[in-house]
């Protein structure tokens, strides 16, 4: 049943998906093309990693949210190459923009775990700490200095596959459906998410483990960092800006319950090409960006009533 | 209840430390027009809070609030500007507020989704209702109709003031006088309960909604007769404040309780904060990190106060 609900969703999506491209065929056909598909899997690149991390912190349950991953990615880059710029050797850029992801993310969960402070206020104050933080700390300007061997890898390519793409999303989603389907940290998360208490009282280490996925989902925000640094070449302070709710919309749309323990990364990763994609045509259509922020929250509030309407038949 | 009067105490203290600390500091901070200025700042926030103050009390939050106050704005501001009647111009705010707030009542209550990721969707939906309403310019040189309304001085305070303070009477009366406001609080302490004991919980659900909207569509008519433009990005942060606000003003997040006094000083700590640091130099830039800082400050400390408070208690029965 929860199999049959699973691919029920992927499929949704999938025709979801093969219909928005029947769309953009009819009415921008020159839209359609390699370097098109090189963009969206570019623009995916960022929003996978953070709607894994997202999706696993929903999935644990506990009214686990986080909404300070576009904050943590927007202060990572910043904070980053900032140290660079200080004087820290370049190599160590990637490591940096992934552990400062890791504390960030790591704050979010102390909060939540030692604290037992309610997720969503958390992360709703860290997401403006983090995203202020960043605005702040460059006066709003970008800072360049990227070193050329990240840009090379940031914009290189492997046919029309981007390079980060191929060397870091595919190894973290496959890492992730291991943990999530053949671990014992797998089943303790889906445990949680079903029921927090009797999770518990089990002797799951629930709030361990929940530490640890506020953590894992920064570390993979700081990655995102990396990788739009070497994409774009500079730390933006507003790079993270909107991440939050694309990445939401994304783990609902992609059958993840917002009360945890329903649902699969799978379907997260086919809702990021779908939103990716209506983001990537709507751009390349010459339609204002703005329309992009009203288009993701109407696919958001679409996403939960949907999932609201498959929990209540299921 | 001795909780709330030294919740509103200390935030009292607060306020005033931090008037005399910025005005030692800042010398253009103690002047009698700044702190004018201070308080006319605060009026907006002072309404949209109050919503804010019903929705957390019930257990559920909107940050969506600043925009929905930017879509009033608007309207007002085209109202303004195609020369509608005054008593038109006045309704407009308040009734689009409402309308959408039974908007987002409905889809969070009927559609049973959380109240944050709901009105999450919202904000970018209307911050994008807004920005092609204003056809990417913004709206100003508006006429000063309403601001001369507000700062009108003829009873013995500022028309403003005095709609602020009946708003807050009006709910004051309404959640200790009226079944509306105890079976509120009832839900914000147990909705399962309430549900279970009869009450309406959808109805007062929804009807909390409408309220909160129309609080932020008659923000709009301050914030139009305060700044007489319309911006893009208009109420941006403001759902920010807003719920900052409400947290410092000893609100419970979980709802159940609620201070609307502390609400009103938790707005003017903020905005003391915001002014003052400016004035001695701070850019501007760094208000969003104070205010989320003093969110996650006040957070923390009443955890660890409430943990302290709870050993000392075991250790005097042992």
């Amino acid at each position: 049943m929860k199999a049959l609900r699973d691919n029920l969703v992927l499929a949704m999506l999938i025709a979801l998906w093969v219909g928005l491209l029947a769309l953009i065929a009819v009415t921008q056909p020159d839209i359609l093309s390699a370097r098109t598909l090189t963009s969206v899997l570019q623009f995916s690149t960022i929003l996978a990693l953070v709607s894994i991390g997202l999706g696993l912190v929903v999935l644990a349950g506990g009214a686990g949210i986080d909404l300070s991953v576009g904050g943590v990615v927007s202060l990572s880059a910043v904070l980053a190459m900032l140290a660079q710029s200080a004087g820290m050797p370049a190599q160590f850029l990637p490591v940096l923009c992934i552990g400062i992801g890791l504390v960030l993310g790591g704050f979010n969960g102390l909060l939540v775990t030692r604290l037992a402070l309610y997720p969503l206020i958390v992360t709703l104050g860290t997401f403006y700490l983090y995203s202020g933080l960043a605005l702040a700390l460059t006066g709003g300007a970008a800072l360049a200095g990227v070193p050329d061997w990240a840009l090379a890898f940031g914009r290189g390519k492997w046919g029309p596959i981007p390079l980060p793409f191929l060397t870091l999303v595919i190894p973290v989603i496959l890492l992730a459906l291991l943990i999530v389907l053949g671990t014992a940290w797998g089943t303790w998360i889906l445990a949680m998410g079903n029921d927090d208490r009797a999770a518990h009282l089990s002797g799951i280490p629930v709030d361990r483990v929940r530490l640890v996925l506020y953590c894992v989902t920064g570390g993979l925000a700081g990655l995102a960092a990396f990788v739009s640094l070497a994409w774009l070449g500079s730390a933006r302070p507003n790079i993270g800006v909107n991440l939050e709710l694309e990445a939401l919309t994304a783990v609902l749309l992609g059958g993840v319950a917002i009360t945890g323990g329903r649902g699969g990364l799978t379907g997260v990763l086919a809702a990021v090409f779908l939103v990716v994609t209506l983001k990537t045509a709507l751009l390349q259509s010459g339609i204002n960006t703005v329309w992009q922020t009203g288009a993701i929250g109407l696919l958001l509030i679409v996403a939960l009533l949907a999932n609201r309407f498959s929990l209540s038949k299921g | 209840m001795t909780l709330q009067l030294g919740r509103e105490a200390t935030l009292a203290f607060a306020c005033a430390c931090a008037v005399l600390i910025f005005a030692s500091f800042a010398p253009a901070f103690g002047t009698a027009g700044n702190l004018t200025a201070i308080l006319r700042n605060s009026y907006e926030l002072w309404l949209i809070a109050l919503g804010m103050t019903l929705l957390m009390a019930m257990g559920a939050i909107d940050v969506s609030v600043g925009v929905v106050m930017g879509l009033s704005a608007l309207l007002i501001g085209k109202a303004l500007a195609g020369g509608l009647p005054l008593g038109a111009v006045l309704l407009i705010g308040p009734l689009a507020g409402a309308c959408i707030g039974l908007v987002a009542g409905l889809i969070v209550v009927i559609g049973q989704i959380p109240a944050i990721v709901a009105t999450l969707g919202l904000f970018g939906v209307f911050r994008t209702v807004i920005f092609l309403g204003l056809g990417g310019q913004w709206l100003s040189g508006l006429p000063d109709t309403l601001t001369r309304l507000i700062l009108w001085d003829g009873l013995f305070a500022p028309l403003g003031l005095l709609v602020i303070a009946g708003a807050n009477l009006a709910v004051w009366t309404a959640l200790r006088a009226t079944p509306y406001g105890v079976h509120l609080l009832a839900i914000g302490n147990d909705e399962a309960r309430a549900r279970l004991m009869g009450l309406a919980v959808i109805r007062i659900r929804i009807a909390t909604f409408v309220i909160s909207g129309a609080l932020c569509g008659l923000a709009g008519i301050f914030y139009v007769a305060i700044y007489r433009n319309v911006t893009t990005t208009i109420g941006a942060n403001i759902a920010l404040e807003a719920i900052a606000a409400v947290i410092l003003g000893g609100t419970a997040i979980f709802g159940g309780r609620c201070s609307l006094l502390g609400t009103l000083l938790g707005v003017l700590l903020l905005r003391i904060l915001q002014n003052g640091l400016l004035l001695m130099g701070v850019p501007s830039l760094w208000q969003t990190v104070v205010t989320g800082g003093l969110l996650l400050a006040v957070l923390i400390s009443e955890v660890v106060a409430g943990r302290l408070s709870l050993s000392r208690r075991r250790r005097q029965r042992t």
